[in-house]
């Protein structure tokens, strides 16, 4: 399977401060990651990155088989939508397809306007006078609309209600299932529900750092809580990685990512879900997360 | 990417041209009118120099303040469309927009400088056309081609002006990223590049020549609109008097000086003429240095070369910044 995203400890500072730190992972072709971390952590500088929008200080990128840059065949392939959801807010719907006809090889204008009269967004407002919800719909709609490979998203639902956010996830997922594994899309958001609906890869930022990234399914098959007496651990840290330790008066909870079988039989282990999986990580301790940045690492 | 352009600023484009219009046909009236008053002195004057200049003014009312717009007009460019053209997009991130579509930075700014340098010569020359004809009686009737109020607003020097008010704009927008600074930069660095240059450049863009002649065949006035620097006498030994002969007593030798004694103080010509004779007798000679008036094209034509020069500099460094700035 070809990979769509493959850095290699890509690295960014603004000046003194450092926006991602040897970032390094691989997202193969066709797959949606989950692109998760506080604010801060260096998830729009990724973005952003890979999108060409801004250049590294270290490392490298390939995307799309090659190092994202000012050229019009690869500007073509990429569908980059920000954060701010930048529109002109005096043109009208209308107006950006025909903006996105005259700035894009393959445009796909017929697209945006079944979309749009689908959700019932006027074609002929200034999309200023629109609400958030439908702003953002115009905005993947024309991102969409240039047929990209790799789609990437910068917390596109984050101001949208609940409805607003399905409708939003909805285009989107049925835009992947359109382009019958052609389209990769890393979409940055909060909301791991959400996430979890339509991903099945996650990219997991903290303090500009990669924690974890990986095939959900896979990542979740080798990551288990283990429920026991209170008592050392310190066996179990030899045969596994712990992310996370809850300890009560009388039992201890782990979770931990598997080195092999768990011999000591007064553990039970249990299946973790996504949003486990993702809190233990993001709230695992700074010296611990170093510790474990040595095993992350492509799950599959 | 033209119509891009071309729908982001059909707006403001369509209010220029209708401001464009409207003054250029409150030009053409007043200009006709003017023309004819001009016709009718001659007629009246037929040829007499001192009835020509005792007529009054020829140009009064609003449209008498032409040239001042036409002063106006490039920094009001550079100010409206310039300075927002990389700026706003920044401030409002409708960048993230333009430079995600399939155009690469260096061509979307390409596009969109190219046609508002265009439109920006454009209305320059739209304007100075404007002036330089309806100026066409006073500038016969003054006769002062190289004075500031003329120099600047007629011939081809107002495309050059406007060309590069636009660049300023655009360029201090992209260092600035936002709007209104830019904008101040335009006002302040636009007039002060204007004084520096029309003030310690323009008088040396060529040697200035300097006549002598004799002071008894009466004085000498460089042919046409010449620029005149300083015209005055001057002695064998270097000494340098101006034409208002306000200095010129101590200077003189002993001989000459009483002449000047017994002349009433009010220095009627007659008297002078002595005094002339006497200078040149103790080699005085009459001078004028001077840009001569054939120089005006040469003169119009640096001006522009060095203000488009300019312009393209801050074009070169508006891409540099647009092609390697992170798009923040």
């Amino acid at each position: 399977m070809n990979t769509a995203i493959d850095t290699r400890d890509l690295s960014k500072r603004y000046r003194r401060v450092s926006a991602l730190t040897n970032c390094t992972v691989t997202v193969p072709e066709g797959r949606v990651s989950a692109l998760i971390g506080p604010n801060g952590a260096g998830k729009t500088t990724l973005l952003r990155l890979l999108a060409g929008l801004a250049s590294p200080t270290g490392g490298t990128a390939s995307v799309l088989g090659g190092a994202p840059r000012q050229d019009p065949a690869f500007l073509a392939d990429i569908g980059f939508l920000a954060q701010e959801i930048p529109l002109y807010r005096r043109f009208t719907a209308a107006d950006h397809i025909q903006i996105g006809a005259h700035m894009n090889p393959r445009w796909d204008a017929s697209f945006v306007r079944t979309r749009l009269t689908e959700l019932r967004i006027p074609l002929d407002q200034p999309v200023g006078t629109l609400s958030g919800g439908q702003r953002a719909q115009v905005a993947l709609a024309l991102t969409l609309a240039k047929r990209p490979r790799l789609l990437l998203l910068d917390e596109p639902v984050a101001a949208l209600d609940p409805l607003a956010r399905r409708n939003f996830l909805a285009t989107l997922t049925s835009a992947v299932a359109d382009a019958e594994g052609g389209l990769t899309v890393v979409l940055s958001s909060h909301l791991v529900t959400d996430l979890e609906r339509v991903c099945d890869h996650v990219i997991l930022l903290t303090g500009s750092q990669v924690q974890l990234s990986g095939d959900i399914d896979t990542l979740l098959a080798e990551h288990k809580v283990l429920v026991g007496p209170r008592k050392d651990t310190a066996p179990i840290e030899r045969a596994h990685t712990v992310v996370q330790t809850v300890t009560t008066a009388r039992q201890s909870t782990l979770l931990v990512r598997l080195g092999g079988p768990v011999a000591d039989p007064a553990y039970q282990a249990e299946d973790v879900n996504f949003e486990e999986l993702v809190l233990a990580y993001m709230g695992a301790d700074e010296a611990a997360a170093s510790r474990h940045l040595t095993t992350v690492g492509e799950g599959s | 990417m033209t119509w891009v352009v071309w729908r982001q600023y059909r707006t403001q484009g369509a209010i220029a041209a209708v401001l464009l219009a409207a003054l250029a046909a409150a030009v053409l009236v007043d200009g006709f009118q003017i023309a004819s008053h001009w016709h009718s002195i001659l007629v009246a004057c037929a040829g007499n120099k001192a009835c020509l200049q005792q007529q009054p003014t020829l140009v009064n009312g609003v449209v008498s303040d032409l040239p001042y717009l036409c002063l106006i007009v490039p920094v009001v460019l550079g100010m409206l469309w310039g300075a927002p053209l990389v700026a706003h997009e920044l401030e409002s991130r409708t960048s993230d927009f333009a430079w995600s579509q399939s155009v690469t930075r260096t061509h979307w700014l390409a596009v969109k400088t190219g046609w508002l340098l265009l439109a920006a010569a454009a209305c320059g020359g739209l304007v100075s056309a404007l002036t330089t004809w309806w100026s066409g009686p006073v500038n016969a009737m003054t006769g002062g081609a190289f004075a500031p109020g003329q120099f600047d607003t007629q011939g081809v020097v107002p495309v050059g002006y406007a060309v590069f008010a636009m660049a300023l704009g655009i360029a201090a927008g992209a260092v600035a990223r936002r709007s209104l600074p830019a904008i101040a930069v335009v006002l302040g660095g636009f007039i002060g590049v204007r004084l520096l240059i029309s003030g310690l450049l323009r008088p040396h863009y060529m040697a200035a020549v300097t006549t002598y002649y004799h002071l008894t065949t009466g004085s000498f006035t460089p042919p046409g609109q010449a620029w005149v620097f300083s015209q005055g006498a001057v002695s064998s030994t270097g000494v340098v008097v101006a034409s208002g002969w306000g200095d010129l007593y101590p200077a003189l030798q002993p001989v000459c000086q009483r002449l000047i004694g017994s002349a009433p103080a009010s220095g009627k010509s007659g008297s002078m003429s002595a005094v002339f004779s006497c200078m040149q007798a103790h080699g005085w000679r009459g001078f004028a240095t001077y840009q001569p008036a054939y120089r005006y094209w040469p003169f119009q034509g640096i001006e522009t070369g060095i203000y488009l020069l300019l312009a393209a500099a801050l074009v070169a460094v508006t891409f540099a910044i647009v092609r390697r700035r992170d798009a923040l």
